[in-house]
């Protein structure tokens, strides 16, 4: 306990409550006065007289100050305020970068909705070139076909009106009791025509043609091949001076020396 | 002044304002202690604008420190005083306090702190209120040097040409001496 009396006698304990101890000798006094309650008695009672004489010697402030002062504590008082407001700052920034994200995202669906009827509609339209595209190739096709029919029809007529044209009907025979054809022979310049309209004959596939023969004194003379789908509807054929029959077989592509007799298809002989 | 206005409250309730950061404890303590704390800072600080912009600037940082105080280690008002003395002396020796007083020696604070004094002796602090005149004229400059002009006991015994231990005795029996008055 003396010493204790000792370290209050000091005159620390009015330097600690005075402010002028280092910050080592204020935490030495503080473990002090928590041990012991009489030294903590002695720091209150050193500042109770400090702070009487303190008010003793007090100066009012000027009137003006007051105001002043606790003006500046509103403001002082605001300060941590200021935290939510920059937080409700950030809100609002998020806010408005969640509508620019819901702004992008129905601009994102709109321009798919759009692209994808564009993209239907370009489908459509496809369709209908290429549905007209078909009916034109059609339409091209049967014109071809009535172009082709009619030069074989006009040369029909042709044929029936001139004198200068022979003509000679072929028919089938055992292997096509159905076929049929014409040869057109010109009296004059011995040439030969004959008419894809005005024929029927049996198909052939892609490896063989027709063959149009001309039967001269009992021997066979080649007068060229002809396909089944024809450019023009009238061919000419080779010359032949004279002949007593004409005749067709099926011979392969390129047409042979000797016809195949077993493949003809039409014969006829010649009645002028 | 309207004396209903001034709030007093109990030491407690005034911490416990002070901590939940209610302004009703800068009214009160502005009520209680604005004058006490002002005639520290006016004896330190002489000039009266300087003084209140001090006094405005101890208020802040009391409210903005209130998380550090604790009252287990002394009395609200010991640590504001603190708080006020330290503002004040921090100033008086700051830079462009010294430039604006045009003073020199800037390396020698207790002179410079001495010379301020002499140089530009306030005639309104001593005007508003003289000093309590209840001490022994030996005891009462070492504590006013201490207590009221920002000496340190140290600056003080070189300025009084005491040696230390006189005057950590002189400072205690000055406050013993007011013990006797006030307690």
């Amino acid at each position: 306990m003396e010493e204790v009396k000792a370290y209050i006698e000091s005159g620390i304990l009015e330097l600690y409550v005075l402010g002028q101890l280092t910050a080592t000798e204020r935490t030495e006094v503080e473990v002090m006065a928590s041990k012991h309650p009489e030294v903590k008695a002695e720091i209150t009672a050193i500042e109770l007289a400090m702070e009487a004489y303190a008010l003793e010697n007090a100066i009012a402030p000027s009137a003006a100050l007051e105001d002043k002062i606790l003006a500046q504590f509103t403001e002082t008082k605001a300060q941590p305020k200021v935290v939510p407001l920059y937080e409700v700052k950030n809100d609002v920034r998020i806010k408005t970068l969640r509508y620019a994200l819901v702004a992008c995202v129905a601009l994102l669906v709109i321009s798919v909705a759009a692209l994808f009827s564009v993209y239907t509609q370009l489908k459509l339209a496809n369709n209908q070139i290429v549905s007209l595209s078909s009916e034109k190739d059609k339409f091209a096709t049967t014109v071809t076909k009535l172009e082709f029919d009619k030069a074989g029809m006009q040369n029909q007529i042709d044929m029936t009106e001139t004198t200068e044209w022979a003509t000679v009907k072929l028919a089938g025979v055992a292997n096509s009791p159905k076929a049929k054809m014409l040869v057109y022979w010109n009296k004059k310049n011995k040439s030969i025509l004959i008419n894809h309209s005005a024929m029927d004959l049996p198909k052939t596939d892609k490896s063989h043609e027709y063959q149009l023969w001309a039967l001269v004194d009992g021997k066979p003379v080649s007068l060229g091949v002809f396909g089944e789908n024809a450019k023009d509807a009238v061919q000419q054929m080779e010359t032949i001076p004279r002949a007593q029959a004409f005749a067709v077989t099926i011979e392969p592509t390129g047409g042979s020396v000797n016809p195949t007799m077993e493949k003809m298809v039409v014969m006829g002989g010649v009645t002028i | 002044m309207a004396l209903a206005k001034k709030i007093s409250l109990s030491e407690e309730e005034l911490v416990n304002a002070l901590k939940r950061q209610d302004t009703i404890a800068i009214k009160a303590l502005y009520d209680m202690y604005s004058g006490a704390l002002l005639g520290v800072i006016s004896r330190i600080v002489l000039h009266t604008e300087v003084a209140e912009d001090l006094l405005q600037e101890t208020f802040v940082k009391i409210w903005n420190s209130a998380g550090g105080y604790d009252s287990s280690k002394g009395r609200l008002f010991t640590w504001m005083m603190n708080i006020a003395r330290n503002l004040s002396i921090d100033k008086l020796r700051s830079k462009d306090f010294k430039n604006s007083n045009k003073n020199q020696d800037i390396e020698n604070n207790v002179d410079f702190i001495d010379e301020q004094k002499k140089v530009s002796f306030n005639s309104d602090v001593l005007g508003l209120k003289d000093m309590v005149t209840l001490l022994k004229p030996e005891f009462k400059d070492v504590l006013d040097m201490v207590y009221f002009k920002g000496y340190t006991h140290v600056e003080t015994a070189e300025e009084l040409n005491l040696p230390l231990g006189t005057v950590k005795t002189r400072v205690r029996m000055a406050i013993l001496e007011l013990r006797k008055k006030f307690n």
